[in-house]
């Protein structure tokens, strides 16, 4: 067994994305060694791709060593499940720009790994990413989309200078404060139901909670 | 000489918590354990601790005579009248926080490294000068919090600076719980306040009035009255900061009538 461990590119410019599994099967098979890292390029992975990539894997005896990818959804889907991953800025990633709204400027998006504490101030000038809670008293705000993977508990503000398509999600989302571009709403009093993820958008001039939507 | 003596603060960032209380009690109790311990009031702007030792009269040299070195620190430090392994170095008057720096905090903790196993550190309420002073010199931290929205929220604010001054482990008392209204949900629970504080439980304190008594009296309901509630309470407290593993008491449980206690006594609920 190699213990060094060899790079295996998702590239799929010039095919279809839904075949990548098809990529990556043929790719393994001509892997000689066990320990593998994927790069995942700007594909938009979620939590089930990840898991059916780490299946597929270890049918050809290769364990994964970490993830790459330009795709904030693709690292909090890998982050989540544990794995060591890195995110690449890739100011030149057209095709998720335009695959999703939710994912506006990735070549300025933060990343913020921790819970965020009352009396604290999180700001980027793209997206915003926070793998943990959002503790009352607190302010996070960006200028695309804030996306919470824990609970929003303070107040958020997306599209802060006045990109009114901004959203804001989160797993727990019961903000004191709402703020989409240069809307202002309160949270809601009632408490939410567990497990659901929900996301705040601007709909008719409002903010609205509504289920959250597969990026 | 002591090597590896634990400096630790006790914070609260909102007032009025229980931070000089706790620090009493606790001095009290790891004394009790054999261990000597010293306490010291960082609160220079309004000096407690003194009063709840029952110190007050004894006092002739404070940390400002130390810093200025007008007298030695064995001069300044006051020994307790029935515990003999606990002292109390007592805050100077309020005007030296015109002058005093972190690194003169530093200094003074330093001397008590020398000669003590422990050093608690009783922290002024607020996130301004006389904390950060206090944060300068110490290791680790005990968060103090009340039941209620406003002691957690600072209690959050103080996580967050502790944080990113590197001060760590980070545990948390939970104090003045009041188990019957825990248990109608009129007060905020346990896992109310660890979700928001994500900090490891030290330790609860139940509400009791005899606390007063004690705080009126000068003399730490650990010292005498064993039999009180919180002072089971800061004593078991004082264990799991020595390391013995004590579980934790169901405060929901604790209020229910003779059929709950007669489920615990079936069965010790752990959590």
């Amino acid at each position: 067994m190699e213990s060094i461990s060899k790079r295996i590119v998702l590239n799929m410019d010039n095919n279809n994305s839904s075949n990548w599994e098809l990529y990556l099967k043929n790719e393994l098979k001509k892997m000689n060694s066990n320990n593998i890292e994927i790069d995942c390029k700007d594909l938009n992975l979620s939590c089930i791709d990840i898991m059916s990539i780490i299946k597929i894997s270890s049918k050809f005896n290769c364990t994964i060593s970490g993830f790459f990818s330009t795709s904030p959804k693709t690292i909090i889907s890998t982050q989540s499940l544990g794995y060591p991953s890195q995110f690449i800025f890739n100011p030149y990633s057209k095709k998720s720009v335009n695959k999703s709204d939710i994912i506006s400027d990735q070549s300025k998006a933060h990343f913020h790994q921790g819970t965020v504490r009352s009396g604290e101030y999180i700001d980027s000038p793209g997206d915003l990413l926070i793998l943990g809670d959002v503790n009352p008293g607190a302010i996070v705000s960006a200028e695309g989309n804030v996306i919470i993977w824990g609970k929003l508990l303070g107040i958020a503000h997306a599209g802060k200078k006045g990109n009114s398509k901004a959203k804001i999600a989160a797993l727990h989302l019961r903000p004191v404060q709402l703020r989409i571009a240069t809307k202002v709403a309160r949270g809601p009093q009632e408490k939410p139901q567990i497990g659901l993820a929900e996301q705040a958008r601007i709909f008719s001039e409002k903010i609205v909670i509504s289920p959250l939507e597969t990026m | 000489m002591a090597t590896d003596t634990r400096v630790i603060l006790i914070c609260s960032g909102k007032g009025g918590v229980g931070k000089t209380t706790l620090t009493a009690n606790l001095g009290i109790s790891l004394a009790r354990q054999g261990l000597s311990t010293a306490v010291l009031d960082a609160d220079f702007g309004l000096r407690n601790l003194d009063l709840l030792l029952g110190l007050e009269n004894r006092i002739v040299y404070t940390a400002q005579e130390v810093l200025e070195e007008e007298c030695r620190l064995d001069q300044a430090l006051v020994k307790h009248k029935q515990e003999s392994n606990l002292s109390l170095l007592p805050a100077g008057n309020p005007r030296m926080l015109d002058w005093l720096k972190p690194d003169d905090m530093k200094r003074i903790v330093e001397m008590l490294k020398e000669q003590f196993d422990y050093v608690l550190i009783d922290c002024p309420a607020g996130v301004e000068d006389g904390f950060k002073n206090a944060m300068a010199a110490s290791q680790e931290a005990i968060i103090v919090t009340n039941p209620e929205v406003s002691a957690v929220r600072d209690a959050d604010r103080v996580i967050g600076l502790l944080n990113t001054n590197a001060i760590k482990p980070v545990q948390l008392v939970l104090n003045r719980v009041r188990p019957k209204m825990m248990a109608s949900q009129e007060m905020l629970s346990i896992d109310d306040v660890t979700d928001i504080l994500a900090l490891p439980l030290l330790g609860l304190v139940l509400e009791d009035e005899q606390v007063i008594v004690s705080t009126n009296r000068g003399e730490p309901l650990t010292l005498n009255s064993v039999n009180s509630p919180a002072a089971k309470c800061y004593l078991n407290i004082a264990k799991r900061l020595l390391g013995e593993d004590i579980p934790l008491i169901d405060p929901v449980e604790e209020s229910s009538g003779f059929g709950a206690k007669f489920r615990r006594l079936m069965q010790t609920k752990i959590f």
